[in-house]
């Protein structure tokens, strides 16, 4: 099972870019989905697995609000634990994304 | 493939699914055809950038099962944890499937064991009743000390069994989350 290092790093993230999504305001699904799947090339598929592994996690909580047009739509927002996850996610980012600058630049 | 056909595939992924948990996933799937519609796209295009819906439905029955256990730790719901991992079948489970197979029946060895302790111990107390049969073993003090201690260390044995199966649960949840994300090699999008 070989991964392009591209996929691999996509999947890595992908928790990490919902979460920073969220912390702009609360989502639906469909737009955090299409969101993704324009950035970063994310299955739309993939959202809702992820989406409910995240609400298990605490990460995120929904809630229902009436939509214009048709049935109410379901919401997700960011709890208290999943900003803290945001924040530390990032952190880790940021030094993983220096260190490898650090090394790579050099060649590149 | 069409919105019917796909919504048709996912509710047969997920039978055996309590039915909120189901109702809850095809609600969120209707919603995405019906925002996918409003975007302006084809059932078609929506369905195909969906994926397979017998492997969505094999990821969120799993994520249902492992929330199941971690809100209440019954023998069934630990079942359903094993049996989401066996869903989402593929060379490393066969390769863990001995290792399952022979954690399972240490469980139940042990289970019985301290079934054995509980039904002994139960016995020697039972015989200190008037109507038991005396002289079975030593005096009543020592029947009462030992149906006691039969009897507590079985609780004590189950505790410690339960404890076990969660700490075993969780890594094997860990492993299978590990597993959703390497899952989708052959697909080039994530």
């Amino acid at each position: 099972m070989v991964e392009s290092l591209q996929i691999q790093l996509k999947k890595g993230v992908l928790e990490m870019c919902v979460l920073a999504l969220l912390s702009h305001g609360d989502n639906y699904a469909y737009d955090i989905a299409s969101r993704m799947a324009e950035a970063v090339g994310m299955g739309e598929g993939t959202i809702y697995p992820l989406m409910r592994r995240m609400q298990n996690d605490g990460l995120v909580s929904t809630y229902l609000q009436e939509s214009g047009s048709g049935p109410p739509r379901k919401y997700y927002k960011l709890t208290k634990s999943g900003a803290l996850a945001l924040k530390a996610q990032i952190s880790d980012w940021v030094v993983f994304e220096a260190a490898v600058r650090k090394i790579v630049g050099d060649a590149a | 493939m069409n919105r019917a056909h796909f919504m048709a595939q996912l509710r047969d992924g997920l039978a055996g699914l309590h039915h909120t948990d189901i109702s809850d996933i095809l609600a969120d799937y209707e919603s995405h055809f019906a925002d996918g519609a409003a975007d302006g796209r084809t059932q078609e295009e929506v369905a195909a950038a969906l994926g397979d819906p017998a492997r969505v439905a094999r990821e969120l029955r799993a994520e249902v099962g492992f929330r199941r256990w971690e809100e209440n730790r019954s023998a069934g719901n630990f079942l359903g944890v094993v049996l989401a991992l066996l869903g989402l079948a593929t060379i490393d489970f066969v390769i863990l499937l001995p290792f399952l197979c022979a954690l399972a029946a240490i469980f139940f060895g042990l289970s019985v064991a301290c079934l054995g302790l509980i039904v002994g111990g139960s016995f020697l107390l039972f015989n200190l009743l008037p109507f038991g049969w005396h002289g079975v073993m030593g005096n009543a003090a020592m029947q009462l000390l030992m149906g006691l201690g039969l009897i507590s260390g079985a609780i004590g044995g189950g505790a410690l069994l339960l404890l076990l199966m969660d700490i075993i649960a969780k890594l094997l949840i860990r492993f299978a989350r590990l597993h959703f994300r390497l899952f989708d090699s052959a697909n080039k999008s994530i």
